[in-house]
């Protein structure tokens, strides 16, 4: 999942999920829900959404309004664990993996009323996987895995012949207006959460066209998104639809009153686009806002009030941090050298000492709260007798390492965290290396090109908990997407294909445990930690469900459907 | 002419003061408009010509996240066709210039399918409203304390205004918003039980726009009260005001018509480029604020390398500064009956 700005966070309880009660473990009363016109609540998104077409979206801070206004095939449930039926009513899989049957559900109906069809279906996955608009949630969810799909790269997408060769090829049907189907290049045991995806929603092709003024080529990269631009015509088939758009400053939502999951409680969501995290935290103590992330400076203020206290909510984030080492590069080509780095870093302290002890330090690469989470291995834990004696066993000393620089983006948060990352190396490990602090957008380019010694800290949040999602990102050929070090892990490719495409699951969690100890083992990177949020929620707010996944202010942005205010 | 730190300085477009004054002043005066609204399309051709280059060769693609996964080299190529990204810079900026001669400043890169002349007059009512707002503050003010501490010069009331114009000199505009948020917004609302307090950013045409207002407005108060008390005192030493003294002319009557008349020249110069820089926002402002103008949208555009809005708003601007320093000039004409326009 793309990261929002520069560290997000994560865990929980071993089930990865809080439900926030408003009135404590006695449960709430239709008695105490607020009036209808009372169950009105403001959240800050942050920034505005690039889209309001879901295909389009590719950060946390979209797609909470994509998930919102457009419900895919199936869903997350609660705890992380599974998929539940959503826009479907239920799947099946052939016994060879290949073929995924829908049922769609019967009585769905888009917000201006109309029936939702399986052509509407293929037509969404469609205009998701069209070449030429570039959405980047495709590669590598979807052209890996449906069938026909794999061409994509290759589409000359100036031409409106070769783009629709391409998409009447794809392994997309609608034998009947209840079912669509969809066929996949290889088996793949992670594809029932690919379609959890807020890119994968329907779209109705009669508003698309409409908008656009008539019919369009496929070639045609603007008139396909104009529906998106105003509220009238984001049709959508999810629990919320949009009232209203004020560019820059707020989306409305407001229940879609077409929904087949019936009325929710909540009869309008105001998301604010609120960039300054300060300003955000005071309109929650004005009460303009009912929930909010409690910006880094404040959050002791908060510890320490007696009534802000009492409404903190900290929950761990499917997201883990670590630092890259460029393996392309001597010495760090040595796995001694980066094991060295890696346990040179006093976790624990960072946290307590720049995190505010919210982030919880992490030796692995899966999150706590999702299958995979295994701590047993502490090969990267803290010690610098250890990691000054593998330096000396490698044969590299202190003036080789001194010229290499920890290459930072201009933000407080990752200099702060650099900067102590690198004091825990010069002492530890006897050096005298310094920061490189650039803006993001040159580090960005810089990275691609693997132009660096050592970069971080980067992380990967999940976009649905399946190991599949973390795994891949190793390959040997996602080298320059955010395999930035290139690391040569002899055997892992094969390991983590054969996982991937495995049905049964505990074949699968068995290769995954032993790809995961050879990422730790070898120091493919260094882990350091995992990613809380810690939030501020208005005691009033009740029945939220907090995921793992949500966004990073927005608690229980995926099942606001079950959520009310009582009086206050 | 005492031009303060930190102002735009007017250079060039200054207009060449004329001791000999010619009966032909207000008749040249339109031949000299339209010449000077002539001359801003090599201005702002210049202006597209240096931003295009620049922002060309600055690093990293629109495409490139902060963080995380970066999107595959197929979405990147397709991306690149679909904005014209992949044809050779010289034709891309051809094309920009063909287009913007029809009106087409483009597609933003950033917001899907948003024009950017959209995306601009969706912002700047916002920045302006708050850019005007602040104008109207600094002129009676700024000008008011100025000439006050000059009058009273080395009394406690010159002390206390200058004191007051250096604090609000030398606070970053950022600390000060984020200090009238944690007075007016958060502190008033518990000192009140809720019942009265300054919204803590936000739009509304109430009183969501004071605090934006004052936060904006201060360092040019600071800076103008400087300037008027520094040529004021000028102004005050010249013979022909002592000369309005020894008539016995009424203190209002001296300050009036023969002071301020004269010291406000150099305030007026330096008026015009501040309400350009008033009106086209402040990002600060309008982070902290969270006020939805183009201040913070052009920001926003530079860091994500959003090329079309960046040269959008930066043609804005351009053409804003253009026309604030003509009308000042134009200004000049009214004020110093020295002044020709030529």
């Amino acid at each position: 999942m793309h990261l929002r700005v520069s560290i997000r966070a994560v865990t929980l309880a071993a089930t990865g999920l809080f439900v926030v009660s408003a009135c404590g473990p006695g449960g709430t009363t239709s008695q105490n829900l607020a009036a209808p016109d009372k169950q009105v609540i403001n959240m800050n998104d942050g920034t505005e959404p690039n889209s309001y077409d879901p295909t389009q979206q590719t950060y946390t801070y979209e797609a909470a309004v994509g998930r919102n206004v457009f419900q895919t095939l199936l869903s997350s449930n609660a705890q992380g664990t599974d998929v539940v039926a959503a826009g479907a009513e239920s799947y099946k899989v052939s016994d060879d993996g290949l073929t995924y049957t829908f049922k769609l559900r019967s009585g769905a109906k888009w917000s201006d009323g109309k029936a939702v069809t399986a052509a509407d279906w293929v037509y969404g996955y469609k205009h998701l996987l069209n070449p030429a608009l570039a959405a980047g949630y495709v590669d590598p969810f979807f052209d890996t895995t449906i069938k026909g799909a794999d061409g994509y790269a290759d589409v000359d997408v100036s031409k409106a012949s070769a783009i629709d060769t391409f998409l009447s090829s794809l392994g997309l049907a609608a034998p009947d207006p209840n079912t669509f189907v969809i066929t996949l290049q290889h088996p793949a045991a992670f594809f029932k959460w690919v379609v959890t995806l807020w890119v994968a929603s329907p779209i109705r092709q009669d508003v698309v066209e409409q908008a656009a003024g008539g019919t369009f080529p496929s070639s045609d990269t603007t008139k396909p998104e104009v529906w998106a631009q105003k509220a009238a015509t984001i049709i959508g088939n999810g629990p919320f639809k949009i009232s209203e758009i004020v560019s820059k400053d707020h989306v409305t939502l407001v229940p879609n009153p077409s929904y087949w999951g019936g009325a929710p409680h909540f009869q309008k969501i105001v998301l604010w686009f609120i960039e300054d995290a300060n300003t955000a935290y005071a309109k929650y103590q004005t009460g303009d806002l009912d929930a909010i992330t409690v910006p880094l400076a404040n959050v002791d203020v908060v510890r320490n009030d007696p009534k802000l206290s009492k409404e903190a909510k900290v929950y761990p984030k499917l997201t883990t941090f670590w630092m890259t080492f460029n393996a392309q590069k001597t010495p760090f080509d040595k796995p001694d050298v980066r094991m060295a780095f890696a346990k040179s870093i006093d976790r624990d302290k960072l946290n307590k000492q720049v995190q505010h002890d919210i982030q919880k330090s992490i030796l692995s690469f899966i999150p706590k709260g999702m299958a995979g989470y295994d701590e047993s291995d502490k090969a990267q834990s803290y010690d610098p007798t250890a990691a000054k004696a593998l330096l000396q066993k490698a044969g590299v000393t202190a003036d080789t390492l001194n010229k290499f620089k920890l290459l930072t983006r201009n933000t407080t948060r990752n200099k702060t965290l650099n900067q102590f990352i690198v004091d825990q190396w010069n002492n530890n490990l006897g050096l005298n290396m310094q920061l490189e602090v650039i803006d993001s957008k040159t580090v960005t380019s810089r990275i691609r090109k693997g132009n660096f010694d050592i970069y971080g800290p980067d992380g990967w949040g999940a976009d649905y908990p399946d190991q599949q999602d973390w795994f891949d990102i190793y390959f040997k050929n996602s080298c320059h997407s955010l395999n930035w070090g290139c690391v040569d892990l002899p055997g892992y490719d094969d390991l983590v294909k054969k996982a991937d495409s495995e049905l049964d699951q505990n074949q699968r969690n068995k290769d995954y445990a032993t790809a995961q100890k050879q990422l730790i083992d070898q120091a493919a990177v260094a882990f350091i930690f995992q990613d809380y949020e810690y939030n501020l929620i208005k005691p009033y707010v009740g029945g939220l469900t907090i995921t793992a996944s949500d966004d990073q202010s927005l608690p229980g942005d995926l099942f606001w459907h079950d959520a009310y205010v009582t009086q206050h | 002419m005492a031009v303060v730190a930190g102002r735009p300085k007017r250079g060039a477009l200054l207009p060449k003061r004329v001791a000999a004054v010619t009966d032909s002043r207000l008749g040249s005066l339109g031949v000299y408009v339209v010449r000077r609204i002539l001359w801003m399309i090599p201005i702002v051709f210049f202006v597209i010509v240096i931003t295009f280059v620049l922002m060309h060769s600055a690093a990293g693609s629109p495409w490139d996240k902060a963080g995380g996964r970066q999107l595959s080299q197929v979405v990147v190529d397709n991306l690149n066709k679909k904005y014209g990204l992949d044809r050779p810079v010289f034709e891309q900026f051809l094309l920009y210039i063909w287009n913007v001669l029809h009106f087409d400043f483009g597609l933003s890169y950033q917001y899907q399918g948003k024009s950017v002349l959209e995306l601009i007059a969706g912002g700047w009512p916002y920045t302006a409203t708050i850019g005007v707002l602040a104008f109207l503050l600094i002129v009676p003010i700024g000008v008011g304390l100025g000439v006050l501490a000059a009058l009273r010069q080395n009394t406690r009331v010159d002390y206390a205004t200058m004191g007051f114009a250096t604090f609000a000199a030398s606070f970053p505009n950022f600390v000060i918003g984020a200090l009238m948020i944690v007075f007016f917004s958060v502190l008033t609302y518990g000192w009140t039980g809720g019942n009265f307090f300054l919204p803590a950013g936000g739009w509304g045409m109430d009183d969501h726009l004071i605090m934006p207002a004052i936060t904006l407005a201060l360092l040019p108060i600071a800076y103008t009260a400087r300037l008027t008390r520094a040529s004021t005192l000028e102004t005050l030493r010249q013979d022909y005001i002592r000369t309005a003294w020894a008539k016995g002319l009424p203190e209002r009557l001296v300050v009036v018509r023969h002071v301020l008349k004269n010291s406000l020249i150099p305030v007026v110069t330096t008026l015009g480029p501040t309400f350009a820089f008033l009106v086209t926002g402040s990002v600060i402002v309008e982070t902290v604020f969270s006020i939805p103008g183009i201040g913070r949208a052009f920001v926003v555009a530079v860091t994500s390398r959003d090329y079309p809005m960046i040269l959008g708003t930066t043609v804005l601007f351009s053409i804003v500064i253009a026309i604030a320093n003509l009308v000042v000039d134009i200004l000049y004409v009214f004020i110093d009956p020295r002044v020709r326009l030529t």
